[in-house]
C-alpha cells in the first residue's frame, strides 16, 4: 500500500534535518503504529506525506499503490485515497460542515472521474455515519471545527475519513486531548473502518489508544528514523520502560 | 495646502536669514532645505484633509496673545529617578551640560558653529522623510528657524533617565528641536516634563540603529497652552521604540508622530492618554511605516473627555509592499463624562504586502453604568466612582510605559490630576 | 447543493454551489458579448442642448427640463473629487454618448410582447435573475413560487416591467422612471432630489443633468409589497454612459425588498456609469435594498471595464423606519460608491452589508455613511473586502452621532482578506462622536487567507482555488445571509469566479 524508502526532510525556511532516511513498509489491511517520544519527527511524516507546505525532501521515495506521492498535490493524494486525521484540525468560520465534507467528497470523485454523490445520497450517508460517531445534527450544520470541543474536532476528522473511505488513513495523535470516553468513541469509528484493504497509520506518543485499535506492527521513532519494529508487544515495553532504554540500544 | 505664505511666515524664514549667516555648514544645509520644504508646500489650511477635525489657525497666527498665570509645575518624576536639564521659555538654563555616561550630550546652539557634526545625517532629515505622502510643514517650519534644542549621541547604555524639563511663561512662543540617535546596541530613556507657554512647536528627531533601545515618556500639562510636537523616528534592526505622552491641560495639543521602520524584526508602540475640560482640544496623529519585514507596531489611544472638550485621533498604519509577517495593531477610545464633548477619529490601515496581520479598533461611549453602580452599591460615592473607572480606563495605555516605576509615577500624576479637578 | 438540500437546510445550501459553479464556468467574465441592436444616438458630448434633447426624448414637462438644467449649470461649476484611492485616466466627458437607445424602443412597447426579441434574448442570456428572464418574456410563474417583479434598463432605456397588474392591485406602483415623470408628476416632484440634494457632488450632479431613466416605486401606506422588486440594468452600447435614476418611496408602515443587478459586454474602453438611488422611507417602513455588482472589470491588464460612480443614499425620514443596503461588489474596473443611511426619525436604523472583491487591476472605494441625527438611532456596518492580483480595494465610511442622537449605538465590523503580495488593502473610517449617551464601536482586521485553512480543505480533496473559493465564501458568510436566497446563490457563484486566477 504506502513505500516509503530513506525519506530525508528538512525544514524549508531554515537548515534543519527532521527526518533522516525513514523507510516503512505499509501492506493492505494492516493497522501500523508509530510511537517515539517528542520531536522524533511522528509528525513532520505526516504532514509530509500529506503535502504540507515547508518540508523540503532532500532524498528518499513515497509510493501509494506505485504511484509517486510526493510529487502530486495536497488534493490528488486525497484522491488518490490518502487521508489524514490531524491532531489539531482547523477552523474555517463561515464554511458550513456540511458543506465541507460534500465539497470534499465530490471533489474527489470528481478527481477521480466518478458521478457526484447526489444531495440525498450524501445527506443519508452523513446521517448515518455521524449517528454511529454520536455527532448531532448541530454540529454538522456548524462552521466547520469553530467552537468544537477537542474531543468533537476529533469525531469530525473520523466522520470526514468515514465518508471519504480513503485507502491509507493517517492518524496524527488522535488521542492527544481526548478523555477515556472520547478516546472510545473515536476507536470505535476507527475500528469500524478496519478491513482487508484498508491500511492503518496510527501516530501516537502513548500506549493507551493503541489498547482500543490493536494494532498488527509497532515501529518506534527516534531522532529522525524507525529505529525498531516489531508486534504490540512492543508498544507495552515502551508502556512500562520508557523510550529511554529503545533509545539507548539504538544508540 | 496652501501655495502663498502668510506675512508672519515669511518674517519667520527672514529671521532664518539671521541665523543663516552664523550656521556651520550642516545646519545651514538643513535650514535652507527645509526653508524650501516650506516655501514650496505651503503651510497647512483648514480645508486640508489631515487638519479636518483640528484647525490650524493658532499655528499659523503671526501672534498668539496668552497671558496667563503658570501652575507650578507638578513634580513628576523625582531629581534622583533623572538627570534633569532646564530650559525655560524655549532657553537652555544649563551653563554646563551634565556628563552623563553612555552619551553625549550638547546644545544646538553651541553645535550649530561648526562645520561638521554627527547630528547632520538626522537634523532635518528625518523630518523631510515624514513629509510623504502627507506634508507637515510646520515640522519644516520647526527645522528652519529653531536655534535651541539638545543633541544626544547616545552610544551604551544609559542607566538613568535623562529628562528635559522645559518651562513657559504664559506669552512665551517658542521653537525647539531635539535631535536624537542611538547607536548600535545603545539604550535610553527620555523623558520631557515641563508646560508650554502660549505656543510651542517642538520637534524630536530620533534614529534607532540595529539593536537600539528608546523610550521616550512626556508629560503636557499646565495650562492654556497651544502645543505642536512632532516626533520623527526612524528605527532600525531589532530594535525598540516606545514613546508615551500624557497630556492633563492645554487649549489646543497636536501631537504627531511619524515612524519609519526601515530594519526587519523592530517593535515600535506609540501610546497617549488625556484628561480634557472645557476649551481642550486634543489631537493625536500618528504614521506608522513598515519599510521591513517582521515588525512590530502598537497605537494605544486613551481620551478622557468632559465640557466641551474636544479629542481627536488619526492613526495610519502603512503596510509597504515586501514587509511581509508585519503586526500592526492600533485602538483609539473616548471615554465621554458628559454630553458636550466630542471624540473624532479616523483609525486607518493600508496595507500592500500578504502576509500580514492589522487590525484596529476604535470605541467611543459613556462611563460604564454597571461598573458605576458596582462600585457605588459597594459605598464608593459617584465622584470617586467615577474617578476610579477613568483611572482604569487610562491604566490600560499606561501599560504601553516600558519601565513599572515610570508607570506608577504617571498613575499616581493621573489620579493626582483627577483628585484636583 | 440542489432543492433536496434546501429543505433540510437552507444555510449550508448556500455555499455548496460555489464550488460547483468554480466548475461549471469556465470563462472569466460571463455576461461579456454584446448585443447587436441597431442603436439611436443623441450627438457625443455634454451641452445645454444634449440636456434639452434627452428631456425631450422622454416628453417630459418643462418643469422636469428646468431641474435638469439647474443641475448642468451647477455642474459646469464643480470639480471632479481626487480624494478616493483610485488612479485612472481623466474622463474626457465630450467624448462620451449621453444618451443612446435601441431603435426598436422609439416607440415604446406598450407590453413585452412589442419588445424585440433581441433585447428579451440579452436579458436570457444574462442566466441571471434566475426565474425573471422568464418572466420577462411574459411566461407567467409556476403555482407557488416565488414572484419577482422586474424592471429591466437597456442602456438608457426601461425596456419593460413584469407583474403591472398584480402589482397594481396592491397599490404598488413600479415602473420607469420616465413613466413615472409623466405619470405620477406629484411623487415625483416631492421626492426627487430631497435625498441626494441636485448640488450633492460631482457624479450626482451630472446624473441630475443627463440621467435617461431608471426605475420608480412607491409602496403605499400600510402595504408589504407581495413581491420582490428588481431592476436588471445592461450597458450594451460602446462609448454609452449609462446614467440612471432611481427613486423608492416607502410611505408608512410599508415593506419592500428591491434587487438590483448590473452587467455590461467585455470592451476595451472603459464606459462611465453614473447612477443615483434615492430612497425614502417615513414611519414604521422598512426597505431591503440589495445589489449584485457585476459590471465588466476590464481584462486583467486594466484594459476596460466600467468607471461605476455612484451616488446611494437613504433616507429614513420618519420614526423607527429601517433600511438595509446589502452590496455584492464584483465587477467595475474602478468602483466609487458609498450606498448611506441618514437615521433622521427616532428609533431609526440603518444596516450596511457588502462584500467587495478587487480582482486582476480593479480598483474599488467603497463604503458607506451613517449618519445618526434622531435619537435610538442604530446602525451596523459589516464590511468584507477582498483583495487579489494587483488591484486596491479601500473600505471608506463614516459613523457620524450627531449631539442630538441621544443613546444612539453603531457597531463597525470591517474585515479585509489579501490573496497573493502584488495587491492592496485599506480601511479608512471616520468617527465622529458628538454626545456621550451614543455608543459607537468600530473593529477592523487584515489578514491573508488562512494557509492552514487551505491545506485541511486541500487535503481533503478539494483544488487549490475551489479550497480558496470555500474559504473566502465563509470569510463573506455574515454579508451572504442578508441576501434575499436567489441572489445569494448568484453573490456566492459570482465570489468564485472573480477570484479566477488569483491564486497558483
Amino acid at each position: 500500500m504506502l513505500e516509503i524508502k530513506n525519506l530525508h526532510v528538512q525544514l524549508e525556511e531554515e537548515d534543519k534535518k527532521i527526518l533522516k532516511g525513514v523507510n516503512l513498509s505499509l501492506d493492505p489491511g494492516k493497522v501500523h503504529a508509530i510511537m517515539g517520544p517528542n520531536g522524533s519527527g511522528k509528525s513532520t511524516l505526516s504532514y509530509v506525506l500529506s503535502g504540507k507546505k515547508g518540508y523540503e525532501v532532500t532524498s528518499g521515495s513515497a509510493h501509494l499503490e506505485g504511484n509517486d506521492l510526493l510529487v502530486m498535490d495536497p488534493e490528488e493524494r486525497a484522491a488518490a485515497g490518502l487521508f489524514l486525521a490531524f491532531q489539531y484540525p482547523v477552523e474555517i468560520p463561515g464554511v458550513g460542515n456540511m458543506t465541507f465534507l460534500r465539497s470534499a467528497v465530490n471533489s474527489q470523485r470528481k478527481l477521480r472521474g466518478e458521478p457526484e454523490m447526489t444531495a440525498g445520497d450524501f445527506l443519508k450517508a452523513v446521517r448515518d455515519k455521524a449517528k454511529h460517531l454520536k455527532i448531532d445534527s448541530d454540529m454538522l450544520k456548524r462552521p466547520v471545527n469553530v467552537g468544537f470541543s477537542g474531543g468533537e474536532k476529533k469525531r469530525n476528522e473520523i466522520l470526514q475519513m468515514a465518508m471519504l473511505e480513503p485507502k491509507m488513513c493517517i492518524l496524527d495523535e488522535t488521542d492527544s486531548g481526548l478523555d477515556v470516553d472520547a478516546m472510545k468513541l473515536v476507536a470505535e469509528g476507527v475500528n469500524a473502518l478496519r478491513d482487508k484493504k484498508r491500511t492503518f497509520l496510527v501516530i501516537t506518543h502513548y500506549q493507551r489508544l493503541l489498547d482500543h485499535i490493536k494494532p498488527d506492527i509497532v515501529h518506534i521513532m527516534a531522532a529522525g528514523r524507525i529505529i525498531k519494529s516489531g508486534g504490540p508487544e512492543l508498544a507495552l515495553e515502551v508502556e512500562n520502560n520508557g523510550y529511554a532504554k529503545l533509545l539507548e540500544e539504538s544508540s | 495646502m496652501a501655495s502663498s505664505l502668510r506675512g508672519d511666515t515669511a518674517d519667520r524664514l527672514r529671521l532664518n536669514e539671521n541665523l543663516l549667516a552664523t550656521s556651520g555648514q550642516w545646519f545651514k544645509n538643513a535650514r535652507l532645505a527645509a526653508a524650501e520644504r516650506v516655501e514650496s508646500q505651503g503651510l497647512p489650511q483648514r480645508r486640508d484633509e489631515y487638519w479636518g477635525y483640528t484647525q490650524p489657525d493658532a499655528f499659523l497666527q503671526k501672534k498668539i496673545d496668552f497671558d496667563v498665570d503658570l501652575n507650578s509645575p507638578l513634580e513628576l518624576f523625582s531629581k534622583e529617578l533623572s538627570e534633569v536639564i532646564n530650559y525655560k521659555n524655549g532657553i537652555l538654563q544649563e551653563k554646563k551640560l551634565p556628563a552623563i555616561p553612555g552619551c553625549s550630550v550638547e546644545s544646538l546652539s553651541d553645535a550649530a558653529t561648526l562645520d561638521n557634526h554627527w547630528a547632520g545625517t538626522v537634523f532635518g532629515k528625518l523630518e523631510a522623510v515624514g513629509q510623504i505622502p502627507v506634508q507637515r510643514s510646520l515640522a519644516a517650519l520647526n527645522t528652519a528657524t529653531a536655534s535651541q534644542g539638545l543633541l544626544i549621541l547616545v552610544t551604551g547604555k544609559v542607566k538613568k533617565p535623562i529628562r528635559i524639563n522645559a518651562v513657559c511663561e504664559g506669552t512665551s512662543d517658542t521653537i525647539i528641536h531635539h535631535i536624537i540617535k542611538v547607536e548600535r546596541g545603545a539604550n535610553v530613556t527620555l523623558i520631557e516634563t515641563g508646560q508650554y507657554g502660549a505656543r510651542a512647536n517642538v520637534v524630536l528627531e530620533v534614529e534607532v540603529e540595529g539593536d537600539g533601545t528608546f523610550n521616550h515618556i512626556r508629560m503636557q500639562n499646565g495650562h492654556e497652552h497651544n502645543a505642536l510636537t512632532h516626533i520623527f523616528g526612524r528605527i532600525g534592526t531589532n530594535s525598540t521604540f516606545k514613546s508615551f505622552t500624557l497630556t492633563s491641560g492645554g487649549r489646543l495639543t497636536r501631537n504627531e508622530c511619524i515612524l519609519d521602520l526601515v530594519g526587519d524584526s523592530s517593535r515600535v508602540s506609540v501610546a497617549g492618554a488625556c484628561i480634557g475640560d472645557e476649551k481642550f482640544h486634543h489631537d493625536d496623529t500618528v504614521f506608522v511605516t513598515h519599510n521591513a519585514a517582521n515588525c512590530e507596531s502598537r497605537q494605544v489611544f486613551k481620551k478622557v473627555l468632559r465640557d466641551g472638550s474636544v479629542g481627536v485621533f488619526q492613526g495610519k498604519i502603512l503596510v509597504k509592499a515586501g514587509a511581509q509577517k508585519t503586526d500592526g495593531y492600533q485602538i483609539s477610545q473616548s471615554l465621554l463624562l458628559d454630553d458636550n464633548s466630542q471624540f473624532l477619529a479616523k483609525p486607518e490601515l493600508e496595507i500592500y504586502a500578504d502576509d500580514v496581520v492589522c487590525s484596529h479598533g476604535s470605541t467611543s461611549g459613556a462611563i460604564d453604568e454597571e461598573a458605576l453602580f458596582y462600585l457605588r452599591s459597594r459605598g464608593v460615592p459617584k465622584a470617586k466612582a467615577i474617578d476610579l473607572l477613568t483611572l482604569s480606563f487610562i491604566a490600560e495605555a499606561i501599560q504601553e510605559v516600558e519601565s513599572p516605576e515610570l508607570a506608577d509615577a504617571l498613575l499616581a500624576h493621573v489620579t493626582a490630576v483627577l483628585e484636583v479637578r | 447543493m440542489g432543492i433536496e438540500m434546501n429543505n433540510v437546510d437552507v444555510k449550508d445550501g448556500v455555499d455548496a454551489d460555489t464550488v460547483e459553479a468554480v466548475r461549471a464556468l469556465s470563462s472569466t467574465y460571463k455576461y461579456g458579448w454584446n448585443t447587436e441592436i441597431e442603436m439611436e444616438y443623441a450627438p457625443k458630448g455634454l451641452s445645454e442642448d444634449i440636456v434639452r434633447l434627452i428631456s425631450s426624448k422622454n416628453n417630459e414637462p418643462e418643469w422636469m427640463l428646468d431641474w435638469r438644467l439647474s443641475a448642468y449649470r451647477r455642474w459646469l461649476e464643480l470639480k471632479e473629487p481626487n480624494w478616493a484611492m483610485v488612479d485612472y485616466p481623466s474622463i474626457d466627458f465630450q467624448d462620451q454618448y449621453y444618451y443612446a437607445r435601441p431603435k426598436s424602443m422609439v416607440e415604446k412597447p406598450k407590453s413585452l410582447d412589442d419588445v424585440d426579441p433581441k433585447l428579451l434574448e440579452t436579458y436570457k442570456k444574462l442566466g441571471i435573475p434566475l426565474k425573471e428572464q422568464a418572466l420577462l418574456a411574459g411566461v407567467e410563474a409556476p403555482e407557488g413560487e416565488r414572484k419577482v417583479a422586474v424592471d429591466a434598463v437597456f442602456d438608457s432605456v426601461s425596456v419593460g416591467t413584469t407583474f403591472q397588474a398584480e402589482l397594481k392591485k396592491a397599490g404598488v406602483i413600479f415602473c420607469s422612471f420616465s413613466e413615472a415623470v409623466k405619470d405620477y408628476p406629484e411623487l415625483v416632484k416631492k421626492y426627487l432630489g430631497s435625498v441626494v440634494p441636485v448640488s450633492d457632488n460631482y457624479y450626482a450632479t451630472l446624473n441630475s443633468a443627463v440621467f435617461s431613466d431608471g426605475s420608480f416605486v412607491y409602496i403605499p401606506e400600510g402595504v408589504r409589497c407581495p413581491m420582490e422588486l428588481s431592476t436588471y440594468f445592461r450597458i450594451n452600447a460602446e462609448n454609452t454612459g449609462q446614467f440612471e435614476r432611481t427613486l423608492i418611496i416607502a410611505d408608512k408602515g410599508s415593506y419592500v425588498s428591491y434587487l438590483e443587478g448590473c452587467t455590461a459586454p467585455k470592451r476595451d474602453v472603459a464606459q462611465l456609469h453614473a447612477a443615483v438611488v434615492e430612497l425614502v422611507i417615513l414611519d414604521d417602513a422598512e426597505i431591503k435594498y440589495s445589489t449584485v455588482q457585476n459590471w465588466y472589470p476590464g481584462d486583467e491588464n486594466g484594459k476596460g471595464g466600467i468607471y461605476n460612480f455612484v451616488t446611494k443614499r437613504a433616507d429614513c425620514r420618519g420614526n423607527r423606519s429601517k433600511v438595509m443596503w446589502t452590496q455584492v461588489e464584483t465587477g467595475s474596473a474602478v468602483t466609487w460608491k458609498y450606498p448611506s443611511c441618514i437615521l433622521r426619525g427616532n428609533e431609526s436604523q440603518g444596516e450596511f452589508y457588502s462584500i467587495a472583491i478587487a480582482n486582476n487591476m480593479q480598483q474599488a472605494d467603497t463604503g458607506t455613511k451613517m449618519v445618526h441625527l434622531g435619537k435610538n438611532t442604530k446602525s451596523r456596518i459589516v464590511s468584507k473586502g477582498i483583495s487579489a492580483g494587483k488591484a486596491q480595494n479601500t473600505y471608506r465610511g463614516l459613523v457620524s452621532m450627531h449631539p442630538k442622537a441621544k443613546d444612539s449605538r453603531n457597531f463597525t465590523q470591517c474585515d479585509s482578506l489579501l490573496i497573493g503580495d502584488k495587491c492592496g488593502a485599506h480601511t479608512v473610517p471616520y468617527i465622529e462622536v458628538k454626545n456621550n449617551s451614543s455608543r459607537v464601536e468600530h473593529e477592523a482586521t487584515t489578514s491573508k487567507v488562512d494557509d492552514d485553512q487551505l491545506f485541511y480543505c486541500r487535503s481533503r480533496g478539494m483544488g487549490e482555488e475551489d479550497a480558496v473559493a470555500l474559504v473566502v465564501n465563509g470569510f463573506c458568510k455574515e454579508v451572504l445571509q442578508a441576501l434575499p436566497m436567489e441572489f445569494a446563490m448568484e453573490a456566492q457563484q459570482l465570489v468564485a469566479i472573480s477570484l479566477e486566477g488569483s491564486v497558483g
